[in-house]
């Protein structure tokens, strides 16, 4: 029962990423669409960002105690600054785990 | 031909190498998820097979939550494919450089199209040429192997670990999709659909709305459009 579980998720999860690039289903998209989709990228990415940050036990946290808003906002600067993910990854939990520590 | 292996080598390596400190990320949410599927009472075969088949990261952590409470199949289905649902994207965003490719190039880099590797797909001629499609196959398939990997790790280690559902390990993900989300900030657009996306993703999940992170994305992608395209207007104007 649960294998049958498992294979219909792994369906579901493969289904939802192989749909369109099946070029038989009849989609065509024009420069408008492809406009908007060139923004999915990091609008995805930050739509499952943001919450990990900001949201704790159901609510809104925004202080200066919440280690993830330090970790985060050091993370950005480096990111910014060197573009590189190791700097970015790096500086980034280095301040989230000092910040964790001393509040 | 040894010159074009060769090319096709170093392609690959360059995949397995940009995507390494993404699959050393995941390597918290890896070990957390195949040490909660044991101690949510799954063998350790159905939670590798988890990693093996399903290959998501939110969308197993919440499913074997929720088969473990008994919870219907419908409802498991239904919320595993909300949560897959930002995968439709991705598929289209790339359909019209991968739905020409065979069939074969398709599924695989279809079944290995997670957030990590779309996030190495932004290349404006990602996916365009043979070397491109090595360097995909090899980002998403090391992607994969590291996944699978920290899964079985959690899966061994899980009976001696404590809980690890609040360790804070959350964060190596979100300094992760900082590094990707931030330097490709390059226009007024992409500023504005990132704070929207961030914005409403956050009042979303507050909300309780299960479409939330699906909504705010397209929301955020509409509010990139028209930014883009009223300064487009503004510059042909003059």
């Amino acid at each position: 029962m649960t294998l049958l579980t498992i294979l219909l998720l792994a369906c579901i999860t493969f289904g939802t990423r192989y749909l369109f690039l099946e070029g038989r289903l009849p989609v065509r998209l024009g420069p408008n669409l492809r406009l908007l989709l060139s923004y999915s990228g990091p609008s995805v990415l930050a739509a499952i960002l943001a919450p990990i940050l900001f949201v704790r036990s159901d609510q809104l946290y925004l202080s200066v105690s919440n280690p993830y808003l330090w970790g985060a906002a050091v993370a950005v600067a480096a990111a910014y600054k060197t573009g590189n993910i190791y700097w970015t990854i790096g500086a980034g939990m280095l301040v989230f785990i000092a910040a964790g520590q001393l509040i | 031909m040894n010159a074009n292996n060769r090319a096709l080598k170093i392609a690959s390596l360059r995949g397995v190498m940009d995507v390494l400190p993404l699959s050393l990320a995941v390597l918290p949410w890896g070990i957390l998820f195949g040490s909660l599927a044991v101690q949510r009472g799954f063998s350790w075969l159905e939670a590798q097979l988890f990693s093996g088949v399903i290959f998501g990261g939110a969308v197993q952590i919440v499913t074997v939550e929720l088969i473990a409470d008994n919870s219907s199949l419908l409802t498991v289905m239904f919320t595993a494919f909300v949560i897959s649902s930002r995968h439709l994207l991705y598929g289209l965003s790339l359909r019209e450089r991968l739905s020409p490719k065979p069939l074969r190039w398709r599924l695989g880099l279809g079944f290995l199209l997670t957030d990590e590797l779309f996030a190495l797909s932004g290349h404006r001629r990602a996916y365009m040429s043979k070397l491109r499609l090595y360097y995909g196959l090899a980002a998403g398939g090391s992607f994969y192997l590291a996944w699978n990997l920290w899964t079985f790790v959690g899966i061994v280690a899980g009976a001696w670990l404590p809980d690890l559902t609040d360790l804070g390990l959350d964060f190596a993900i979100a300094a992760t999709f900082i590094a990707l989300v931030v330097p490709g900030i390059k226009s007024l657009a992409t500023l504005a659909a990132v704070i929207t996306a961030a914005v409403a993703s956050v009042f979303f999940t507050l909300w309780h709305f299960e479409l939330g992170l699906i909504a705010a994305a397209l929301l955020a992608m509409a509010v990139g459009y028209t930014v883009s395209k009223i300064r487009d207007s503004v510059v042909g104007g003059r």
